[in-house]
């Protein structure tokens, strides 16, 4: 077995001066002299942040979108909750991600549009936490958090990779709060940083060999080897982030370590606390990009105040056929999520940074890829979105039989925080009728 | 012959040379003077019509930006379109200014490619990647292709050379699919894994007495009837499953699996990633009233999808395998081999059959599931007897040959006794077959001194050398190919060559004939391009030519709008067939050398059962996709007519004229229009049915600014009008509201009503004044300029053959090759072979 240490003598690496006089932990990071590397969006001056959350088997629509559109209309049954955020969000109808149908199987389409999760062959793309940390660069210990509730990890998530690669979802709140907030001993961080070494190693032996094909190569072949080696640099410059990173003491926090809740009847608690450490995560600027799937799907019969147990499991209450006992209860589970909602937007407007509300700089989105889970339908989706820098107070209405691409709002979200996308997923341009403030 | 048609060079290509210390080109005196006099009153800093000012525009085409515009100047004065009335110009300034352009950029042109070559290293995309790797490691399934960030496109394909990036995201993901592949190429274990045999009859033959879609879908019958269903009850826990034994019950199936049907075979998983035989027993029926079954009159198809069995309403990845087999309506056995993953399973794929959702037939009311009415004669399907699988087929020899390539002899887990020359021969080794030659010690010493320092800080000798492949397969030995060029080792031409016609690196019959220097030989090059053409590889050139040139690859990017089109509504069976047509024609193209002008008129086409009444031809039964002659009068016959090519220059709801015209004057044609103006907006159709196309885009006759550039592309698009969304026949266009109704139920069982509204009229008349009254006419029309065609097929060649389009100075070396292949009418394989002879394909300067 190899034993953790550090080897600085070697041929091969003797050049990476960064390897040099480790073993001491860095008080602070250098975080101002790390990120021009990184910049690629145009830096805003204010940090934008997302949390976006989606309950995979969604609302009981009737009951969830406003009767009246525009400012002034009121909140139905199930958003009464949000009255007092009136004008920190916005309620949309007639959204959807064209193409992408099959129930249940678009959960994982949620936050990136690939259209048709049910075909052969099908591949899954970039989701919108993904594409925006690959913008605005590792700024942050954790590019992103990709968090679920219930969730079923290997199958089900909302954060993926450029290449389609699903990223597991943390559903352990414990295990968050110690990545988040406590120190790894010595040897894990020896561990960690040997890891990178050894990719720093092969990167070496790569561009040693870049530097002989150099010679032998045309002035047009230079140009294109120049790419390859302005991407050993970039690579070589990511893993020495990592490094630092690996050294930096992490933040204080606010509260305890929490406890796991394992049951998963417990939804709504887990929920909560997952909310609670997506918002300290927010806080402590250990990221600035948060996921959250709730897996209502997986979730068996499960406890609400009203009701003690429900009469089953959240699936099999989604495909009510109209029975008025299965709707009761789903729509106080669909209220529940709403006031856990309010709760964490009241968190995010209490907090002030530079004088702001928190909530003035992060997007809460809420929704489903869920139109009508009763019918399966992936049309018509409950989708909300609050706090940032946009003119709230409205419900933005687009066609029922003819939506317009969720994607849209996607794009006017990463432009909202400083990245000047013109496209994602199947986007057609900003959404239309939702101004920035 | 003139020039017409050149696609534009990528200015992004020759970017690199606009920096540094190149000096400055400036065009000759002679081009300024006839400018001035001819040209001036329209292309001043006043009026600089179509956005060129002649006063401002550089006359330094050093600059490649600037060298683009005289380009186009050059060829808009050479064809007379500039200036536009005759008189302002005399024929002699039009030939001086003609001949002065042309010749200070060809002498440019030649100047850099003696420097610099034709065009810059290419990195291999991430397809060929693949392939490369599948080639080397012995594992033809391996998928490393979605590891990698998709290539980007320019000119259409991703060959090009000047777009094929790379960045940190790139390199990182190569590292790690390289990582990811050797670890599947070797092997821990002494023997292979343990062979399953599992065989299904009664009601073992899937997962329960019913599926979605109503009884109707699947059910179980004995001697022609359904049993009933208290023939499954009774189960208790621990008991056997009911009629499990029962080898007289068959399986009747008559959906096709979407979504969120499960059709697997119960109890059986695939243990081990592998191949696995499946030989099942199995008729063609149909279903009349009452759950009768009766033999079929003609065959059904069916495949095999893989997928990990999940619980009800999830689904996971899921891919076709096994191929398409056709069942015939007398009882047999069929055998086909499947890939499996670990934990996979098969499900019965049967195509083409109804696909029932769950519908709310009245609102507020429980959705219910329903099974659109029978066809005439019942409702196709097939029944199953009896279905055995086995498997993972073991592979001829142990370790496998992908271990074998990487750690030679020594077996698995085993570590040699001298670590330190085992790794350097082994190194030596794998270097060699990875890059086809022998990369001496110079250049394999980075790789070297990766490996032993690691050995050297006590990693694994295994974990060791791993980290060396791995660098190779990332380095530029494996990464990139290289210009071939005069001076260049042959082996970049073998390996052009091979990417070219296989999209994989060259056989050891090319290497061989790199390494001896016969390639250069006269007349090998030639011999070894027609040894590939005939080839196991010649499919994939096919494929992926026709992916990017045609956008198969985007064929299904736009579902058929379910109001208007719902007889298209998941017909998954159909859009297959379309591809599959496409690629077996331009197959043919090549194998048949078919003239040049079968791209736009044909007396045949290739089709199967679906397609074939698609085209509205009768008499065609099975999956196999094949030629069948035309009856007179058809509008089918050649890739112009092609549903794939229709469906993909369309986009699920409409058609426009405009988008298909320019679609086909582009790729098909070679006459790319120019971009659009910035301002106006597309032409958003009438889905109403109360305007038709033409209505909305009278402007672009009307308004002599519009009528300038539509007139190029907008009429072939009409010509096209009869044709709908997804390429099937149409005499009237369809609508929601306006018109003769239409009513009935769909394939998912969903109520459908649509309109036909106004009629279509595919006349119109071309630039010249030609003028055609249908898609026969526009045809005839077309295929009386197979020059224009076949040129149009050098140049998309030459792009994915060399990853650098046709430059200037080379347009002569395709004009010859049009005229060598002139009298046979310029047929494609003709035009092909004579490309790869050409000094374009090679890359060396020698004057046409």
């Amino acid at each position: 077995m190899n034993t953790p240490h550090v080897c600085t003598r070697s041929v091969v690496l003797s050049r990476r001066t960064f390897l040099r006089g480790m073993g001491a932990l860095v008080g602070l990071p250098l975080l101002e002299s790390m990120s021009p590397v990184f910049s690629r969006a145009s830096s805003p001056a204010v940090p934008g942040r997302m949390i976006l959350i989606s309950n995979n088997i969604g609302f009981i629509p009737k009951v969830f979108f406003p009767e009246a559109s525009g400012t002034g209309y009121s909140m139905s049954t199930t958003l009464a909750e949000l009255e007092p955020f009136r004008r920190d969000f916005t309620v949309f109808s007639g959204l959807s991600h064209p193409g992408v149908y099959g129930g249940h199987t678009t959960e994982n389409c949620f936050l990136t549009a690939a259209k048709g999760p049910t075909k052969s062959g099908f591949r899954n793309q970039i989701s919108l936490d993904q594409f925006a940390a690959e913008t605005l660069g590792p700024r942050t210990r954790f590019p992103t958090l990709n968090l679920g509730v219930n969730i079923d990890k290997a199958n089900r998530s909302l954060s993926f990779t450029q290449d389609g690669v699903l990223l597991p979802a943390e559903d352990s709140a414990s295990a968050l709060f110690r990545q988040m907030f406590v120190q790894g001993s010595p040897e894990m961080v020896q561990r960690q940083i040997r890891r990178l070494e050894e990719r720093g190693s092969i990167l070496d032996a790569l561009l040693q060999d870049a530097k002989r094909l150099e010679r032998s190569v045309s002035a047009l072949d230079r140009s294109r080897l120049d790419q390859y080696f302005t991407s050993i640099r970039e690579v070589e410059e990511r893993l020495e982030a990592g490094r630092r990173w690996e050294l930096t003491a992490k933040p204080e926090a606010s509260l305890p370590e929490p406890k796991d809740i394992q049951d998963k009847k417990c939804f709504f608690e887990k929920f909560e606390l997952m909310l609670s450490l997506a918002r300290l995560a927010i806080e402590s600027d250990s990221t600035r990009i948060v996921t959250l799937m709730a897996d209502a799907f997986a979730t068996p019969a499960f406890s609400l105040r009203e009701d003690g147990n429900t009469t089953e499991g959240y699936h099999g209450l989604s495909h009510h056929g109209q029975s008025p006992e299965k709707l009761r209860q789903l729509e106080n589970a669909d209220r529940h999520h709403i006031v856990l909602l309010r709760r964490l937007l009241e968190a995010l407007a209490e907090r002030r940074e530079e004088g702001e509300r928190l909530l003035d700089r992060t997007l809460v989105l809420m929704g489903s890829n869920m139109g009508d889970a009763n019918t399966h339908n992936n049309t018509n989706l409950p989708i909300l979105l609050a706090g940032g820098r946009f003119r709230h107070g409205q419900h933005l209405v687009f066609p029922h039989d003819d939506n317009a691409p969720l994607s849209n709002l996607f794009v006017s979200m990463l432009q909202s925080i400083g990245i000047e996308a013109s496209q994602f997923g199947s986007s057609t341009g900003p959404l239309r009728g939702l101004e920035r403030a | 012959m003139r020039v017409t048609g050149m696609i534009p060079l990528c200015a992004v290509l020759f970017a690199r040379f606009a920096n540094g210390s190149a000096p400055a080109t400036p065009l000759p005196e002679a081009v300024t003077t006839v400018l001035e006099e001819s040209c001036m009153d329209c292309h001043d800093r006043k009026s600089h019509k179509g956005g060129l000012d002649l006063s401002a525009l550089s006359k330094d085409i050093q600059d490649p930006s600037v060298r683009e515009r005289w380009i186009r100047i050059h060829d808009r004065v050479d064809k007379g379109e500039m200036p536009p009335r005759s008189g302002e110009m005399s024929a002699a300034d039009r030939q001086r200014l003609v001949t002065t352009l042309a010749s200070a950029i060809s002498n440019l042109d030649h100047r850099e490619i003696a420097a610099a070559g034709r065009g810059p290293l290419r990195r291999l995309n991430r397809v060929e990647y693949e392939r490369n790797l599948r080639d080397l490691l012995h594992l033809p399934y391996l998928e490393i292709r979605s590891m990698l960030p998709e290539d980007r496109e320019s000119l259409r394909f991703c060959k090009t050379a000047g777009a094929l990036d790379m960045s940190r995201v790139q390199l990182t993901a190569y590292l790690e699919a390289a990582a990811a592949a050797l670890r599947k190429a070797t092997v821990s274990t002494a023997t292979p894994p343990p062979v399953t045999q599992y065989r299904a009859v009664g009601s073992r033959l899937f997962p329960g007495p019913g599926t979605f879609g109503t009884e109707k879908a699947m059910f179980f019958a004995r001697a022609n009837r359904a049993i009933s269903r208290k023939e499954f009850e009774g189960r208790g826990k621990g008991e056997p499953y009911p009629l499990e034994q029962d080898a007289d019950l068959e399986l009747a199936l008559f959906r096709s699996a979407s979504w969120p049907y499960a059709g697997n075979p119960r109890g059986f998983l695939a243990k081990f990633e592998g191949e696995y035989r499946v030989r099942f027993s199995a008729r063609a029926v149909v279903q009349l009233e009452g759950q009768r079954l009766e033999p079929a009159l003609r065959s059904i198809a069916m495949t095999f999808r893989a997928r990990k069995p999940t619980g009800v309403d999830v689904f996971g990845e899921v891919r076709a395998t096994g191929g398409i087999l056709d069942i015939q309506p007398e009882r047999a056995v069929y055998e086909t081999t499947v890939y499996l993953k670990e934990g996979e399973s098969i499900e019965y794929s049967l195509l083409g059959l109804p696909m029932p959702l769950l519908t709310e037939l009245k609102p507020n009311t429980a959705p219910v599931y329903r099974f659109p009415p029978f066809p005439e004669g019942g409702q196709p399907g097939a029944a199953f007897q009896f279905l055995e699988i086995e498997g993972p087929l073991p592979p001829a020899e142990w370790p496998p040959r992908s271990h074998r390539v990487l750690w030679d002899a020594l077996a698995p887990g085993a570590v040699p006794g001298a670590p330190v020359e085992e790794a350097r021969r082994l190194l030596c080794r794998f270097a060699t077959l990875a890059t086809g030659r022998s990369l001496g010690e110079e250049a394999l010493a980075p790789f070297e001194a990766l490996a032993l320092a690691r050995l050297e800080q006590g990693a694994s000798f295994h974990d060791a050398l791993l980290a060396a492949y791995q660098a190779l397969l990332s380095s530029g030995h494996f990464l990139y190919v290289r210009e071939p060029g005069p001076s260049a080792e042959p082996f970049a031409m073998a390996s052009r060559l091979s990417h070219f016609l296989t999209n994989q690196r060259p056989d050891e019959t090319l290497l061989q004939a790199a390494r001896d220097g016969s390639l250069r030989a006269p007349g090998r090059l030639r011999a070894e391009a027609r040894r590939l053409l005939e080839g196991p590889h010649f499919q994939a050139f096919v494929d992926d030519f026709t992916d990017s040139w045609l956008a198969l690859r985007h064929l299904r990017r736009d579902e058929p709008d379910m109001r208007l089109y719902p007889e298209y509504r998941m017909d998954d069976y159909l859009v297959e067939s379309m591809e599959l047509e496409t690629r077996a024609f331009f197959a043919a193209l090549i194998r048949e050398n078919l003239p040049a002008s079968a791209l736009v008129q044909a007396d045949f086409v290739f089709a199967n059962d679906r397609l074939a009444s698609h085209y509205g031809l009768g008499g065609v039964s099975g999956s196999q996709v094949r030629k069948i002659p035309l009856p007179p009068g058809s509008p089918y016959g050649g890739l112009l007519t092609q549903a794939s090519v229709l469906k993909v220059s369309a986009n699920g709801t409409s058609t426009s004229p405009v988008v298909r015209g320019a679609w086909v004057m582009e790729r098909l044609i070679g006459q790319p229009p120019p971009p659009p103006p910035p301002s106006v907006p597309a032409v958003e159709p009438d889905i109403r049915g109360a305007k038709t196309i033409r209505d909305l885009l009278a402007l672009h006759t009307q308004s002599k600014e519009c009528a300038s550039c539509h007139s190029k592309f907008d009429p072939v698009g009409l010509a096209l009008e009869n044709f709908d969304v997804f390429g099937a026949w149409r005499s009237r266009y369809r609508g929601v509201s306006e018109g003769e109704k239409v009513c009935g139920i769909d394939r998912t069982g969903k109520d459908f009503a649509y309109t036909l509204a106004s009629p279509v009229d595919p006349s119109g008349s071309l630039l010249d004044g030609t003028s055609f009254q249908n898609i026969h006419d526009l045809k005839r029309i077309l295929a009386a300029n197979p020059r224009q065609l076949g040129r149009n097929l050098i140049h998309q060649f030459t792009i994915y053959g060399t990853g650098t389009p046709v430059r200037f100075s080379e347009r002569g070396h395709v004009e010859a090759i049009l005229d060598a292949c002139a009298k046979d009418g310029f047929r494609v394989r003709d035009l092909l072979l004579a490309l790869i002879e050409s000094p374009i394909f090679s890359s060396s300067l020698s004057t046409p």
